[in-house]
């Protein structure tokens, strides 16, 4: 088999707030591999999205170690972090975060104006275009969000999110605020990111998006676990 | 052509974004921080247009820094010396003073004492330019009549080159043409103004002359001069006048006319001029009066500064406001890979942007201001230098500075503020 895109072993996080501090994750181990994807399931608190942001270089684990293309990134610096989330990152959330006053272009345009390098006007139309068109929204880009439903504006999202061809892609409860029919088309645009070499990781409560992923794992008290069918 | 860093470029391109969605906001930082920097250029602008007007006249009355002035008292060798030195020389021009009465013969005339027409009769006497300073004499006891007392120059050449007199009318005088009888004069406008009020007879009396010619008024100008003058070559002069007549004779030449300045104090210490009555003094007036207006510049610039200060304040307030409001935006750009740098860049290329649009209004406004300054009060004779005054250049930069100064101030918090959003803050939303 080919080496993990990401290798998380033994990662703990502690979260410390005005509380008690509380242990979140707790000894995680996890690898993602080219054209993978994951779902996690939890409750809500479970740590999900403490996962996932330690993953997208939101955050640091505490302890364990975080490989990328098997380079320890586990105490990397803030500066290189915002590199790679440019260059290897996609993220998708549950609220869409599209800047109501840009047009869904101009949001997309949003990942390739952000400092990692930078594109002439054209070549930069030409990438929103086409991200736009792989998760069928391309008749929208001139829309501003307010004009979009919540199914188009989480495509915007998605298509911000593959802009920059991304080699794995975060999603947070991409479909929470959306109707079932709508999520599942969703689901489905996001799986097919998998098809392009991308690996996928989900966090969703939904068990039958979950289901359409290629392996699911559950977080409960900290310890991802494999579910069972 | 100028390429921008992709940084650059994107903290202008998202800084023009931000402009343009917050109007109002922007719009109501521009409105504190306009007066700020209206008053610095208003400030600088009305600086340098007092210090052109002031070291204008300054270079009319004085002359220009670097020259060379000699004094050279009573003496009756001393004309006969200082012509024949200067015979022939080009940056050397020698100044006979003496005091005329142009009118109705002996009266007492409207000035007396040669002061400016509208204060009337100064009594005592008057020195103005170089004429003599003496009490009145018998030609100005008589009756109250139609006369105008002034001082009347003699030169031996243009001394233009020192004194850059503004011709306003006319031709100025002509060194190289014979002696008339009839004097040309050139007076200046303070003169040019009185015999446009008053219906005066054309007979000059000069103190000391033995008969009253007739002068040719030829020319008008304006030598900065509050009082009546007039301006004659000096052979025209000593056709009228007696050896030994009640004048002042003063020398000015160029800086580099070192040598001629000794030779001619040998030569008329020679003559019987005691060395201790020989004053040299080289011209620094514009030096001086402009390191005084200097100080008063900066004594406005500071009160400019303090209403600048409440721009800043503006700024500070509307940016730590939008900051406030874009934490979620903020956040996302950093998730997206935005670095932190740039996410503080963005908020400064905002601030610096707008300083820079309000700078333009201010400097607009201000280059308005000066042409309708102009249009309504320019054709007045106190504020002539008005009149077809350009906006100067220091003001504009002044401004566009300090618009600059304000967005860097202003944005310099609320941009760290911006840095410093976790970029947590999209996942817990």
């Amino acid at each position: 088999m080919t080496e993990p895109l990401i290798r998380l072993s033994g990662v703990t996080k502690t979260l410390k707030g005005q509380e008690e501090p509380r242990t979140v994750l707790n000894g995680v181990d996890l690898s993602l591999y080219s054209g993978q994807s994951i779902a996690v399931l939890g409750r809500s608190g479970s740590g999900k999205s403490t996962l996932l942001s330690l993953i997208g270089l939101f955050d640091r684990p505490d302890q364990g170690q975080y490989l990328l293309r098997d380079n320890d990134i586990t105490k990397i610096s803030e500066r290189r972090a915002a590199a790679l989330r440019s260059s290897e990152f996609g993220f998708v959330f549950q609220r869409f975060f599209l800047l109501k006053h840009l047009t869904a272009a101009q949001n997309v345009a949003m990942a390739l104006v952000n400092g990692q390098g930078w594109l002439p006007r054209r070549k930069r139309r030409a990438k929103v275009m086409t991200a736009l068109e792989q998760v069928g929204v391309a008749h929208l880009a001139k829309h501003r969000p307010a004009r979009l439903s919540g199914g188009e504006q989480q495509r915007v999202a998605i298509a911000r999110a593959l802009v920059r061809d991304p080699k794995i892609l975060l999603a947070d409860e991409p479909t929470g605020a959306l109707d079932s029919e709508t999520g599942n088309l969703v689901v489905e645009v996001l799986r097919s990111t998998t098809d392009r070499g991308c690996g996928l990781i989900l966090v969703t409560h939904d068990r039958d998006h979950a289901n359409k992923m290629g392996r699911v794992l559950h977080l409960a008290d900290g310890v991802l676990g494999q579910v069972t069918a | 052509m100028i390429r921008l860093s992709g940084r650059l470029r994107s903290a202008l391109i998202i800084g023009m974004q931000g402009i343009r969605s917050r109007k109002l906001r922007t719009l109501l930082s521009m409105v504190s921080l306009f007066l700020g920097v209206l008053a610095v250029v208003a400030v600088q602008a009305g600086s340098q247009i007092a210090e052109q007007a002031a070291l204008g006249n300054i270079e009319l009355l004085e002359g220009v820094d670097g020259t060379q002035m000699m004094y050279v008292s009573q003496n009756d060798k001393a004309p006969a010396v200082v012509l024949d030195a200067l015979q022939g020389k080009q940056h050397a021009v020698a100044l006979v003073g003496t005091r005329a009465f142009i009118g109705e013969p002996n009266v007492s005339p409207i000035n007396k004492g040669g002061g400016p027409i509208d204060q009337g009769a100064s009594g005592g006497y008057y020195c103005s330019g170089y004429s003599a300073c003496s009490p009145d004499d018998n030609q100005a006891q008589g009756p109250p009549g139609k006369a105008v007392e002034l001082s009347l120059t003699a030169m031996t050449g243009d001394n233009r080159q020192f004194q850059p007199f503004r011709l306003q009318s006319g031709r100025w005088l002509d060194f190289t043409s014979p002696a008339s009888l009839a004097p040309r004069i050139v007076i200046n406008t303070k003169a040019a103004e009185a015999f446009q009020r008053y219906q005066i007879p054309a007979q000059m009396r000069i103190t000391g002359a033995t008969a009253d010619p007739t002068p040719q008024i030829i020319g008008v100008v304006d030598d900065g001069s509050g009082a009546p003058g007039a301006y004659v070559p000096y052979d025209e002069l000593a056709n009228w006048l007696p050896p030994g007549a009640d004048t002042s004779l003063q020398v000015m030449t160029a800086p580099s006319e070192t040598a001629l300045l000794q030779t001619l104090k040998a030569r008329l210490t020679a003559a019987g001029v005691p060395a201790g009555q020989l004053q040299v003094r080289t011209i620094n007036s514009k030096a001086h009066v402009a390191e005084q207006l200097e100080l008063m510049r900066l004594i406005f610039l500071g009160m400019a500064g303090l209403v600048l200060l409440i721009g800043v304040a503006g700024i500070l307030n509307v940016g730590l406001a939008t900051v406030g409001e874009r934490v979620e935006e903020f956040a996302l750009r950093r998730a997206l890979g935005t670095p932190r740098l740039l996410l503080a860049g963005i908020v400064l290329a905002e601030t610096l942007l707008t300083g820079l649009f309000t700078s333009m209004l201010a400097i607009g406004a201000g280059v308005l201001g000066l042409r309708a300054a102009g249009v309504l009060v320019g054709n007045s004779a106190r504020f002539s230098f008005l009149h077809d005054l350009a906006f100067p250049w220091q003001a504009g930069a002044a401004g566009v500075a300090a618009g600059l100064i304000a967005g860097l101030l202003g944005g310099s918090i609320p941009a760290l503020r911006a840095a410093r959003i976790p970029i947590a803050t999209v996942m817990r939303a």
